[in-house]
């Protein structure tokens, strides 16, 4: 049937995970705009035959017709797919520069395409721009903050940091008391956890 | 029309609906499986996906029958014990295309069948997933996306609501970097 392909593509993004991304379906996006390409073909082909029968396209109401209105709405069906299937990933590429931060793990770098991978890079700088001119970090604070240090746990080998109040050895399982700013980017990156009191 | 970009609707779009084509059509495969030729003949009836079906009713090319997730078997089953209907099976899109399709086939009784449907299990919908564990609800395949929708709703407020009166750790992981480290998020 006409459209299945798009949809199955839509439908790909739509069963994962809320806010999880699958990865970029290159093979079934190429055969979408092939199968957009064959009905702009016969669509054509179709009109130009109205013509050559010497009707008027408008008026005309055929079976030709109906012929080429049926390629014209998969057409436009298909492309609708194609375009919420952009839009919607697009939405989530923004919102990882919000919760992860401007350096990607691999594991999601490998789930997108080049060129939402430029997104992601303007984005992040746009943004960057904008925070270094307003001299303000947007990205933390997402969570209205009690106290400004916070007791954290660190679960992976981040190795030696400078933090704005001071250098720290972040061990792993060691635990520290840090200002709550330092510690938001890598609660976010999974790299420490923040214990509870 | 919805959001351009809804998946959901796109996705509602794809239910599958019965036709009667009314006027035939040129040049299109796939269409009508049992036809010889590329061409549909008038009178030939075929299940086309709603967005097609939709556009070409406009145009008065098919005539739409009711779908067979309103037929009288489905209304007799809602009306014995509407919450252990499944609806999920016969269209995951129950009310969604029931709103779309009641005006196009004429059938008035649909937005009676769908008000009462809805009503009856809203109610029933929202008190389990207020008072649901983490465990997945039996019921839960029974259940349209819309409801599931509310149920997943209703879940995590109560879920948001007790965690917020014990406490707990308000820092937590990225959600879109998965739970790769289950034992870490356990400790």
């Amino acid at each position: 049937m006409y459209g299945r392909k798009a949809c199955q593509l839509v439908k790909e993004l739509a069963s994962c995970e809320s806010e999880q991304l699958s990865a970029y379906n290159a093979d079934l996006f190429d055969q979408v705009t092939r199968e957009c390409s064959t009905h702009h073909v016969e669509l054509q082909t179709l009109i130009r035959k109205i013509q050559d029968e010497g009707l008027d396209t408008q008026a005309t109401k055929n079976p030709d017709h109906f012929g080429a209105l049926i390629h014209h709405l998969a057409l436009v069906r298909n492309k609708r797919c194609l375009m919420a299937y952009m839009y919607n990933r697009a939405d989530i590429v923004r919102s990882l520069r919000w919760k992860v931060g401007p350096v990607l793990p691999q594991e999601i770098l490998g789930k997108l395409n080049f060129s939402e991978t430029e997104y992601f890079k303007n984005h992040s700088a746009a943004l960057d721009s904008y925070m270094s001119e307003m001299e303000l970090d947007l990205t933390v604070d997402f969570v209205p903050p009690k106290d400004p240090y916070i007791q954290v746990r660190v679960l992976d080998d981040i190795g030696d940091v400078l933090l704005s109040d001071k250098s720290a050895n972040l061990a792993p399982h060691s635990i520290h008391f840090l200002k709550r700013t330092d510690a938001e980017p890598f609660i976010a990156q999974g790299l420490m956890e923040e214990l509870a009191n | 029309m919805g959001d351009y970009y809804d998946m959901d609707e796109i996705m509602m779009e794809e239910e599958l609906v019965s036709v009667v084509f009314q006027k035939a059509a040129n040049g299109v495969v796939q269409i009508d499986p049992s036809a010889e030729t590329n061409t549909v003949e008038p009178g030939s009836k075929v299940e086309l996906p709603f967005w097609l079906a939709q556009e070409l009713h406009m145009r008065q090319a098919v005539s739409i029958n009711v779908p067979s997730c309103f037929d009288q078997k489905t209304r007799k089953e809602i009306q014995a014990d509407v919450s252990c209907v499944d609806l999920r099976s016969r269209c995951p899109y129950f009310y969604e295309l029931g709103c779309k399709i009641a005006p196009l086939i004429g059938e008035k009784t649909i937005g009676a069948l769908l008000l009462y449907a809805f009503k009856c299990r809203y109610k029933d919908i929202l008190i389990k997933g207020h008072n649901a564990s983490s465990v997945a609800l039996k019921s839960a395949s029974l259940l349209t996306k819309e409801e599931s929708g509310l149920y997943e709703a209703a879940r995590s407020s109560m879920t948001a609501f007790k965690k917020w009166r014990m406490g707990g750790a308000r820092y937590q992981r990225a959600t879109i970097l998965g739970k790769k480290r289950k034992s870490d998020e356990c400790t």
